[in-house]
């Protein structure tokens, strides 16, 4: 469905991603790994258009698309639910979510505020929060909308990057929760996380990035009993294990 | 044109302080001093808007705002009296004329330099304000012309207080555009997208928002409020290639002091310079230009965040 052959991008001079080359299958989940700084968000920067690679190509249900811009590509398939939520905070958890439909440009404003109220069935915990601004929200609550808002585009591939950051435990598990369901319900998903072990657990695939390169690419029942990967990014003690399963 | 009309040109009230009923004479006198600032308070807050919703998309302060009103009284004049349409014409025609100008305005001022930082695009709409300035000159001449008003002496009396027609129509026009400027961007989709262009350019693109249609529009707009501004505001004023600087600083003014960046704060910002500068004008008439840059500098000293800035300061 997607594939993405050595891509390099670059920040100005400095080079973020030296030659990035992944899959992702449909029906698929897929983790990309990977610490602080590796490339993970400009990976799926330069996926969803926001960044333009230097080199490589990016092919997407056949159709090369790194030269297209991000609302071009959204409305191809791919919702890229950006690292850190990015919530309008000046507009309500319901605009936020018709706004996540506006690359189809086709459904009037009414069929629009109809899936957004189907949105907020999906997921009860928005539904009191409806008419609140976007910043007034917890960030589990951001957290869950900017997922919510991302699926408003009904896109065949979903990138999610970091969605379980700074979230408290319950909070993790349901977001991985969603992730699943969300999964089940057919779409594609690649999912950037430093959660490595909740991340394994619910992907099918997953992809370890250093300093801009893959470094590492494995089922991901494979990955969790991979000695490398455990002792960089699961933790060698049972203790950090129990902490992330809560 | 008649003084009772202006607030800004003239000196004082003589007509109605003269002949009114002697009790009431001071009540009534301010009253009518209130709502004369209040009309040109009015012209202020549009500006200030202009300011505000381009400052509030792209992030930069347009120091071309006052040509923005400039551009439209000349365009009235050559509507109304060189080709002598009517009114109702010559009015769209003008409104229609701000439309392509605003676009121009976005397409040759702001969207090359897009990814430049704040600096060089600020200095670009500078470039701009000089470069209309100059053009006005060549086109309608360095004489100040007059616009014709829709009402010439027209005042209406309520019991001794006189208010003039062209001040209601002032107050008037601005509260309905103001009402459908909320409709606008409170009730449609557009208008969410073009708040969400404001609040978060990377994010919107990735819904699927045509930002630089957004940032177009939000000029278009901007040039439309300067537009109905000049068509309220010219007849009581010169129409000369200056005349938007004055305007254009105390609606800057009123925008800082209702606190940058917010739509609420530069409406009443704009009403309340408009108010303290009739009243000053009142009784100290040589000083009314500078009141507002006093106002301005009073409130940057007390609350930086301007008058009305508290819930912008607590969001960010
Ligand atoms: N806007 C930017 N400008 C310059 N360098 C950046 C920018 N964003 C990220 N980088 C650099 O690119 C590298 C990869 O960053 P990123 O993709 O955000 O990593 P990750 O998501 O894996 O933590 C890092 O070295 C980071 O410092
Ligand atoms: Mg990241």
């Amino acid at each position: 469905m997607l594939k993405v052959k050595d891509i390099e991008t670059y920040y100005g001079s400095i080079q973020a991603l030296k030659g990035i080359s992944l899959e992702v299958n449909e029906g698929e989940v897929v983790t990309l790994l990977g610490s602080n700084g590796a490339g993970k968000s400009t990976t799926l920067k330069t996926i969803s258009g926001l960044l333009r690679p230097v080199r490589g190509t990016i092919e997407f249900m056949g159709e090369r698309i790194d030269h297209l811009k991000p609302e071009v590509i959204v409305q191809k398939g791919i919702a890229h639910v950006p690292e850190g939520r990015k919530i309008f905070p000046g507009l309500t958890v319901r605009d936020n979510l018709m706004l996540g439909a506006s690359g189809r440009v086709k459904l009037s404003k009414a069929q629009i505020a109809e899936e957004a109220e189907q949105m907020l069935e999906l997921f009860p915990a928005l539904k009191p929060f409806a008419d609140k601004l976007g910043w007034t929200l917890s960030g589990g609550q951001q957290q869950m909308l900017a997922i919510a808002r991302g699926l408003m585009a009904r896109p065949k591939l979903l990138l999610l990057d970091e969605p379980s950051l700074g979230l408290a435990p319950v909070l993790v598990q349901e977001v991985f929760h969603i992730i699943r369901d969300i999964n089940t319900r057919g779409t594609t998903i690649l999912l950037v996380e430093q959660n490595a072990f909740m991340a394994l657990k619910v992907a099918h695939r997953g992809y370890v990035m250093e300093t801009g390169k893959i470094v590492l690419h494995d089922l991901a029942t494979n990955l969790l009993n991979n000695e490398q990967v455990k002792r960089a990014y699961l933790g060698t003690t049972k203790a950090a294990r129990r902490q992330v399963v809560g | 044109m008649d003084c009772f009309l202006s607030v800004v040109y003239c000196n004082g009230f003589r007509q109605w302080t003269t002949d009114n009923g002697q009790r009431s004479v001071d009540f009534i006198t301010f009253l009518q001093l209130i709502i004369s600032g209040l009309a040109m308070g009015a012209i202020y807050a549009l500006v200030a808007l202009g300011f505000v919703l381009i400052y509030n998309a792209v992030g930069i302060v347009n120091f071309a705002q006052g040509e923005f009103i400039m551009i439209p009284a000349f365009f009235g004049i050559t509507a109304l009296v060189t080709w002598y349409l009517p009114v109702p014409v010559a009015y769209s025609l003008v409104l229609a004329a701000m439309v392509v100008f605003g676009l121009v305005f976005e397409l040759i001022a702001y969207y090359p330099l897009r990814n430049r930082p704040f600096l060089p695009v600020v200095i670009s709409t500078i470039g701009a304000s000089i470069l209309l300035k100059n053009l006005a000159q060549n086109i309608w001449g360095a004489i100040p012309l007059r616009f014709p008003g829709l009402f010439e002496t027209g005042t209406l009396n309520l019991g001794g207080l006189r208010i003039g027609l062209q001040h209601l129509l002032i107050l008037g026009v601005t509260l309905i555009l103001l009402i459908l400027q909320y409709l606008l961007f409170e009730k449609t989709l557009l208008g969410k997208k073009m708040q969400a262009t404001a609040q978060d350019k990377q994010t919107a693109r990735l819904m699927g928002i045509p930002i630089n249609k957004m940032i177009a529009l939000t000029f278009i707009y901007s040039a439309l409020l300067g537009g109905v501004a000049a068509l309220l505001v010219a007849p009581i004023l010169n129409v000369t290639k200056d005349m938007g600087g004055p305007i254009a600083l105390k609606a800057f003014s009123s925008s800082i002091i209702g606190g940058f960046g917010s739509i609420p704060g530069a409406i009443l910002g704009g009403l309340f310079v408009g108010v303290i500068e009739a009243i000053a004008g009142k009784y100290y008439s040589a000083y009314t230009d500078g009141v507002a840059f006093f106002v301005l500098i009073a409130v940057l000293l007390f609350r930086p965040q301007g008058i009305f800035g508290e819930r912008i300061a607590e969001k960010a």
